[in-house]
This record gives structure tokens, C-alpha cells and sequence, in this order.
């Protein structure tokens, strides 16, 4: 009698995913042969498959530009992408509240304020310069989200209403004004302004792609642990409760996942916006909110999506680079627009 | 089976629940009774460990507080007053998350008693048809049976049951009453629910806890609970009569 | 054409500088944003925001009637001392009342119409000075120098200036060679200055090309255009704090980067001062020369700068 109401997606699963995997791979191969300088298929094949081998690569323009400059960008890109959008899906599980994200909560500039601050004070770790800035920005990002959300509990224990997006959104105005006070003071010891608040992949090398491999590797596999327990949440804290999930570890740990995954996005790329709030809500009309089958899917949503934004940003005015988070936004609030517009009319 | 012992609660100054104690014996299906903030919910709350509470819980002797979260869920189910999905999951899906605590490991996928159970819970509360159905496009008497469903599929040995039939259709409300009263025919189970209405409370209960701002009036079997007097001194007027007039118009 | 008028002017004015009896004649220029100036007498108090126009006081003789500056106002380090009565967009006009200036010099881009407003009625003349090339500067040193009533001085720093720049024109020609302007570092995402900028005008002087000159003033550009323009030279003006590698070193590192021209032939240079190459100021001359010997090397010296 009901057979209008039900959802026939589950079936369909399989040839989402390929669709999904065969979708990146050509976002891939696209970002890697367009750019802001135009390089032939072949030096770009060549270079590319003889890298691959190990074979001697030709000496030409095509080596260094491909190799050196848009690889290791589009490798970071894809990463951070995916990251990302899985940091997004897990919080908008884990706090029931659709509208959830990074930058939303106000974590992604917790972060970067521990980026900052960190690059300001000259925290370094012994051996390895960067990772005293890394550290930072994911204690930064953790204890930005505690405060946020024992603030957002103070006022209203479900979460599940816009009191905790209306605290982000007052947290992240309240820690960009401090930013701008550090960057300020500190000019010269941090990158700019506009790197923290609106994102850059430029200038960036494999290290950073090999550190975002290792972090999404880390995390998300956390994360995709968790995907019952996720959709206990996603159904109900109080249930999840009632069903036998320790909701306070599994909490904790999730969150702190989810810190120290935004924590290494954050340094390495600045705040990248709406990846992580518009991704997860695509990846849920294609595969349903079970978050088995929707963790997967946002990472490939948020790979895709943000290879994309980082060419335009590359290419829509070349020689000039846009930041990113110009591009993510612009694409990003609309589609939210869209899709809230779309969610709330279907009940 | 279940025994609790000095119950008390406080938020902040307040004091919801004051040192209430009881025991719950298998086949029992104790009814909490009491006016709104007699700390009938809360006290339902601290039984499954959403509330710190002072006083002691114990199950078969053991402390409640010293439980495995699953392992506290294979002995107890709740099942909330309100209950609503913020997405589309389907039914069976919601209804599949009650075999959480019994789930081995990481990788663990569906195993085939899993499959049984929510089959069986499906079957019980009448939703086969829905199972593949958006939780959103439910309606309130739907949500509240898929939540039951879960609960049985969760396959505890107390049920507890907060207001589980408000907002519901009678013909709703008879149908939960009866399938919980089915559900307990089975050997090592009891029910411990919250009930606003005194009929039904009387009609199904075989002992209940009268509760008035936040301590236990009195307690024992429900005839010798509720008793005209113990009523009218909670609820502050002649119960009785109220409740028979409303009835005697139908007849 | 009003510039031509005010070069006649200009000319009259130098002519009555001359005469020390007329000095406390009264002073009319013609602003930036082409608005007409009287004051009575030559200014002896004076509050200047910018930089530049820190520099050019300074250049001309009148450091002591200098009593307020803006923010970033750092050279001649004698002047950091003075009161600060401006930072970002933020303009203390109660301080600069306080300070009691004759004129405040600004560029208007920083200051609202109601805070002009707010100073004029209160007596204090504003003088708009916003030069964005060359030949600005010399209008900018100029004016400043007929209001300061100090024409003379103000002509031999733009002598000066001139002299410097044609004599390196006269040394150099144009060999098509193209030098690129790092503003900021890659790990800051690359930054360049474009046309329109000082940077691109002094590389003309110097015979080069700018290897951006297709886009506009300081702009964030693509590292594999960089690579793919392939310049002659590189100049940083990125500022070394004493942490990592130097910032010549750094570019000479860069994955990517070796094969271009400049590194290879180690063609990559490090400005003293990066605000002597971006400031609308004097010292625009002393960057011309260290662009020069950079490009042209000890051979071509210049007549070292006075």
C-alpha cells in the first residue's frame, strides 16, 4: 500500500560507487592536463607515465610544470576535498543538525588561529618545522569545537536547532577579528589574511599531499569505524544511548577525529568553505543518509567538488589565481540554497 | 531483576526525584503514576543512565554504573516519549540499529539472527510494508511503531516505556498496549512505563509507583495503589469521580 | 592640462621663493584630487599619513614640521617617534586636532568624506597626495614643497630623481629581457607586482620587461605561469627574519624551478627594502640603482645617489 513511500536506492548501490570512483579518476586526469599553462596531451601522458615507471622523464617545460606544480596540487586538493566533506558528514551526523560543517561551527578558523598563532610564537616541533603549526591548528580546532558546542549545550541540550550554527557563526567573526590581530602584529612571520579566511592550494608539494594521505588515511578510517554509531546519532542522541552506544567516547573520540583531520586541512590549505556543509547533502541524495554507504560517498563528492573549484580558481582568469574559497563559496551557497530550499519543501 | 534503591536527583538546587526505591520482578508491568513534574521521566532517566542520580541501581545485584553501554542495552530497552529522525532513513534501518549492542567487532555486517530479529519486530508492530519506507514520510503513529519495533529488535529484558502511546490514535494505543502486553508473556521480562492515563495505567499495570513531586506517595500492586485516596491527595481533586463521569457517558 | 597650469604656477611660486621678502606670501596648489588649496603662509606643522609622503618631507628639509604620521610611517626611523594618529582605516581626528597642524596630508582612498569634513571645518587645511607613477612623484614632491614653501629643495630631489633614471636609461637598452616581481613567497602563494605598479615602471628603466605586465597592480598569479614565462630574473622583495633559508636560497630550491633562466644562470635578487621599490618616494631612485646593479652587475656602476 506504501510502495510510493518507499526508497529503492540501496540497489543502486554498487553502480553509484563506480560511477563515483570512475568520476574521480576523470577529475583527476582533467585537472592534471588543464591549467593555467597549456600543455599538450602527450608531454603531459609522458611525463606523467614515465614518472610513474621510473623511466627518464624529458627534459622540457612539461616535467616541471606537471610534476612539480599541478600533481602535487591536485593530489593535495583531492585529499583535502575528500577530508573535508568526511569531517562534514560525520558532524552532520554526529550532531543531528543538517547545517553542521567546519567552517559553519566555527572549527576550521579555530584552526587556522592555531596556525597562526603557532607561526607567530615560532612553535616548531623538533625535526620537522611544520609540525609544531600542525599540532596547534588541531588543538586549536578541538578546543574551539568543545567551547562551541558546551556553549551551543548551555542553551539547548538536542543541538539539533540553528543555536549552535548562530554560535559558529559569532565564533568564527570573534576568532577572525583575533586573526587579523596576529596576522597584524605579525605579518611577517604568517601568511596573509586573505590565506586563512578564503583558502589557497597554491605553492603546495608532496610532503604536504604525503601528510594529507597519511591524515585522511588516520582519521577517515576512524570515521568509517564509527558509521554505526554515527547513524545512531544521526537518528537520535538519546536513542543512540538507549540502543547501547557510549555516547560520550564515541563523541569524544569523533570529535577529536574530526579536529586533528580539519587541524592538518587548515594548515596546509586555509579555511576551504562549504566543502564539507554543501558535499555531504549531495552525497546524501545519491546513496540515502545511511552513513555506511554516505561516508564513502562524501569522500568522493568532496574530492570531486573541490578538484573542480581549484581549476577554476586556476584557470577562469589566468595568469591571475583566485583563491579557492572565492570559488567554493560562490558555488557552494547556492547549492545550499538549492538543496535547503529543496529539503525543506520535501518535509 | 531490577532493584533500585534511593533514588535521588537533583538539577542544580532542584530536587526532581527524592529518594524514590522499588523493585521490578519478572512479569511485573510496573506503572509510574503521578501528576506532570512528580519526576516520573527523570526517574526513568537515571534508571537507564541518562541522568547522574545519587542512590544505587542494581540489576540481578549487579551496579548499573559499572555496565558496558551494551551490555546494559541487552538488558534494557527504552522507548522515548517523542521521537523523531532528522533524515531519511528508511524503517527497517532505524529499526536495525537495535541489534547495535549485539554487534561483534569491526567488520562485522548483518549476521542472519540480526536479520530474524528485525524481521520479527517488523512483523509485531506491523510494518512490513514500510520497511523500505522514509522515516519522514511516516506518520506520528508509524514513528512511534517503528521505535517500538527497534526496541523489540533490541530484544531486552525490561522494557521501559515513556508515555509510549501519547499523541496517539486509540486505535494506536490499543494496538501498543497490546503488543507490549504480548511482548511480556514471555518468560524474564518486565515492563517499567510511564503512564498518564489512569485507566490504562489500571487496566494494563500489575503494580505500580505513585509519584508527587519527585518522592513516592506509595507503591505496590495497582489496586492497592490506586486507591481513591492515594489519587485525590496527589492530584488534588476526586479522581474517581472525574474519571467515572467522563466513562459513564458511554454508557 | 591642470597640471600645466600648476607647473606655471609652480614656476611662479619658485620664483617668489626666491625672494625671502615675499616668503610669507600666501600659498595656492593644486591637490591630487584636483582641488584648489590656499593658505595663507607656508605650512610649519603639518600631519602626513602616508609613507611616501613621510619620505618626501623628510627629503626636502622639513622633518621638524612634521608633527603626526600614519601607521606604517617607518623611514627615516628618526620620525617612528612621533605621534601615530592613524592605522588602517582608522583615523583619530581628535588627535590630529590636538596636534594642530595647518595641513594633513592623505590619500583619500583611506579617509571618509566626513572625517575631511570633520578637519576642514576645524581649521585644518587636507591636502591629497596618491601618486601611481613616476611622474606623480614628481607632482607629489612638488606640491609638498610649495606648501612647505620649499620649491627649491623640492626641484633638486626631482632633479636629482630625473638625472638618476636618465642616466641609467642613457646606459641600458632594451634587450627584450624580462624580469618577474616576487611580492610574496610561494609557501604565501605567489604574488606579483603588474603594470601600473613602480616595480613594472622601474624595470622599464632599466631596459626590462616585466614578464607580468598583462595584469593589474599586485596580483596573485599561478606558479606554472611563472615557470612557463620563464623571466631572465627574479627579484624578491620578501623580507628575511633570520628563520629558514634566505629568501634567494628558498627560490633557488624550488621544485620545478631549475630549469628556468634566472636560476639557472643564478639570476634571482633579494631587495634591501622592499618599500624603497614600492613607495611613491624619492628613494624610488635609490631602487632603480640597486635594480640596475643587480642586472647590469659592477660593471655599470652609477653615479652613487647623494
Amino acid at each position: 500500500m506504501n510502495d510510493a513511500r518507499s526508497l529503492r536506492r540501496e540497489r543502486f548501490a554498487p553502480v553509484t560507487y563506480a560511477l563515483l570512483t570512475a568520476g574521480l579518476l576523470l577529475t583527476m586526469v582533467l585537472c592534471v592536463c588543464v591549467g593555467s599553462v597549456p600543455i599538450t596531451l602527450s608531454d603531459t601522458v609522458t611525463a606523467v607515465w614515465n614518472a610513474l615507471w621510473g623511466l627518464p622523464i624529458p627534459q622540457n617545460i612539461a616535467k616541471n610544470i606537471i610534476l612539480n606544480v599541478r600533481l602535487p596540487r591536485v593530489l593535495c586538493v583531492a585529499l583535502a576535498g575528500a577530508s573535508l566533506s568526511l569531517c562534514g558528514a560525520a558532524m552532520q551526523g554526529l550532531l543531528r543538525n543538517p547545517l553542521a560543517d567546519g567552517s559553519t561551527i566555527g572549527v576550521s578558523s579555530g584552526a587556522a588561529l592555531g596556525a597562526v598563532i603557532a607561526m607567530a610564537a615560532g612553535i616548531t616541533l623538533p625535526g620537522s618545522g611544520y609540525g609544531g603549526v600542525m599540532l596547534t591548528a588541531m588543538a586549536f580546532a578541538f578546543g574551539s569545537l568543545v567551547l562551541i558546542l558546551s556553549l551551543a549545550y548551555a542553551l539547548d541540550r538536542s543541538l539539533a536547532t540553528n543555536s549552535i550554527i548562530l554560535i559558529g557563526v559569532i565564533f568564527t567573526m570573534f576568532i577572525s577579528s583575533i586573526i587579523s590581530l596576529v596576522v597584524t602584529f605579525a605579518s611577517e612571520h604568517t601568511r596573509s589574511l586573505n590565506f586563512w579566511t578564503l583558502g589557497s592550494f597554491s605553492g603546495v608539494n608532496y610532503d604536504q599531499a604525503k601528510l594529507l594521505g597519511l591524515a585522511l588515511l588516520v582519521c577517515g578510517s576512524v570515521i568509517l569505524r564509527y558509521s554505526h554509531e554515527l547513524n545512531a546519532f544521526a537518528v537520535g542522541e538519546d536513542n543512540a544511548r538507549h540502543i547501547g552506544v557510549n555516547v560520550k567516547r564515541v563523541k569524544l573520540i569523533i570529535l577529536i577525529t574530526i579536529s586533528a583531520l580539519i587541524g592538518v586541512c587548515v594548515s596546509i590549505s586555509g579555511t576551504v568553505s562549504f566543502v564539507g556543509l554543501v558535499m555531504p547533502h549531495i552525497a546524501r541524495m545519491l546513496v540515502g543518509p545511511n552513513h555506511r554507504r554516505l561516508l564513502p560517498a562524501a569522500l568522493f563528492a568532496g574530492a570531486i567538488f573541490l578538484l573542480l573549484a581549484d581549476l577554476a580558481a586556476r584557470t577562469l582568469f589566468s595568469p591571475i589565481e583566485l583563491s579557492i574559497g572565492v570559488v567554493t563559496s560562490l558555488v557552494g551557497a547556492v547549492a545550499f540554497v538549492i538543496i535547503f530550499y529543496r529539503t525543506r519543501k520535501a518535509g | 531483576m531490577l532493584k533500585a534503591e534511593h533514588i535521588t536527583v537533583r538539577y542544580g538546587e532542584h530536587t526532581v526525584v527524592d529518594d524514590v526505591s522499588f523493585q521490578l520482578r519478572e512479569g511485573q508491568w510496573l506503572m509510574l503514576a503521578g501528576p506532570n513534574g512528580a519526576g516520573k521521566s527523570t526517574l526513568i532517566e537515571a534508571i537507564a543512565q541518562g541522568v547522574p542520580y545519587a542512590g544505587r541501581i542494581e540489576w540481578e545485584g549487579q551496579d548499573l554504573r559499572s555496565m558496558k553501554s551494551a551490555q546494559l542495552a541487552r538488558r534494557i530497552g527504552v522507548l522515548s516519549q517523542k521521537n523523531a529522525v532528522g533524515y531519511a532513513y528508511s524503517v527497517e534501518e532505524v529499526v536495525g540499529l537495535g541489534r547495535y549492542a549485539y554487534r561483534q567487532g569491526f567488520l562485522s555486517g548483518r549476521r542472519g539472527e540480526d536479520r530474524d530479529c528485525v524481521d520479527q519486530a517488523l512483523e509485531m508492530t506491523g510494518l512490513q510494508d514500510l520497511r523500505r519506507a522514509s522515516m519522514l514520510t511516516l506518520s506520528g503513529g508509524e514513528t512511534q511503531r517503528a521505535f517500538l519495533a527497534q526496541v523489540f529488535a533490541q530484544d531486552p529484558r525490561v522494557l521501559i516505556l515513556d508515555e509510549p502511546a501519547n499523541h496517539l490514535d486509540l486505535n494506536y494505543q490499543q494496538q501498543i498496549f497490546s503488543l507490549i502486553r504480548d511482548w511480556l508473556k514471555r518468560p524474564g521480562r518486565a515492563v517499567l512505563s510511564v503512564v498518564h492515563d489512569l485507566s490504562l495505567a489500571r487496566r494494563y499495570g500489575t503494580h505500580a509507583v505513585l509519584m508527587d513531586r519527585g518522592r513516592c506517595v506509595a507503591q505496590g500492586e495497582t489496586e492497592a495503589v490506586m486507591t481513591p485516596d492515594n489519587l485525590n491527595g496527589v492530584y488534588g481533586m476526586d479522581v474517581a469521580a472525574w474519571l467515572g463521569g467522563l466513562l459513564s457517558q458511554w454508557q | 592640462m591642470s597640471r600645466k597650469i600648476v607647473s606655471l604656477l609652480l614656476a611662479a611660486l619658485l620664483l617668489i621663493g626666491c625672494l625671502p621678502a615675499l616668503a610669507e606670501e600666501a600659498v595656492t596648489v593644486v591637490d591630487m584630487h584636483d582641488r584648489e588649496i590656499t593658505l595663507t603662509e607656508p605650512v610649519t606643522r603639518i600631519v602626513a599619513m602616508q609613507p611616501s609622503d613621510c619620505e618626501i618631507l623628510c627629503a626636502i628639509g622639513c622633518e621638524d614640521a612634521l608633527v603626526g604620521i600614519g601607521q606604517y610611517c617607518d623611514y627615516p626611523a628618526s620620525i617612528t617617534s612621533l605621534p601615530v594618529v592613524q592605522s588602517g582605516a582608522e583615523t583619530n581626528v581628535e588627535e590630529i586636532l590636538a596636534l594642530e597642524p595647518q595641513v594633513v596630508l592623505m590619500n583619500d582612498m583611506s579617509q571618509s568624506e566626513e572625517q575631511v569634513k570633520q578637519l576642514e571645518e576645524n581649521g585644518v587645511k587636507v591636502v591629497v597626495s596618491k601618486a601611481t607613477d613616476i611622474e606623480g612623484v614628481y607632482y607629489a614632491i612638488r606640491m609638498i614643497g610649495a606648501l612647505m614653501g620649499k620649491q627649491d629643495a623640492a626641484e633638486a630631489v626631482v632633479a636629482d630623481m630625473q638625472a638618476t633614471f636618465d642616466d641609467i636609461r642613457a646606459k641600458v637598452q632594451d634587450e627584450g629581457k624580462t624580469v618577474y616581481f616576487e611580492v610574496s613567497p610561494l609557501q604565501y602563494g605567489l604574488w606579483t607586482a603588474g603594470k601600473g605598479t613602480f616595480m613594472d615602471e622601474l624595470a622599464g628603466i632599466c631596459g626590462l620587461t616585466n614578464a607580468f605586465d598583462d595584469v593589474d597592480d599586485w596580483a596573485s598569479i599561478s606558479e606554472e605561469q611563472v615557470i612557463a614565462r620563464d623571466p631572465d630574473y627574479i627579484v624578491t622583495i620578501t623580507m628575511y627574519f633570520g628563520e629558514g633559508p634566505l629568501p634567494v636560497d628558498e627560490i633557488l630550491a624550488r621544485e620545478g624551478w631549475q630549469d628556468m633562466k634566472a636560476v639557472k644562470n643564478g639570476q634571482v635578487f633579494n631587495a634591501s627594502d622592499s618599500n624603497a621599490l614600492s613607495r611613491p618616494g624619492p628613494r624610488l631612485k635609490d631602487a632603480a640603482v640597486e635594480l640596475y646593479n643587480f642586472v647590469y652587475g659592477e660593471a655599470g656602476e652609477v653615479a652613487p645617489a647623494a
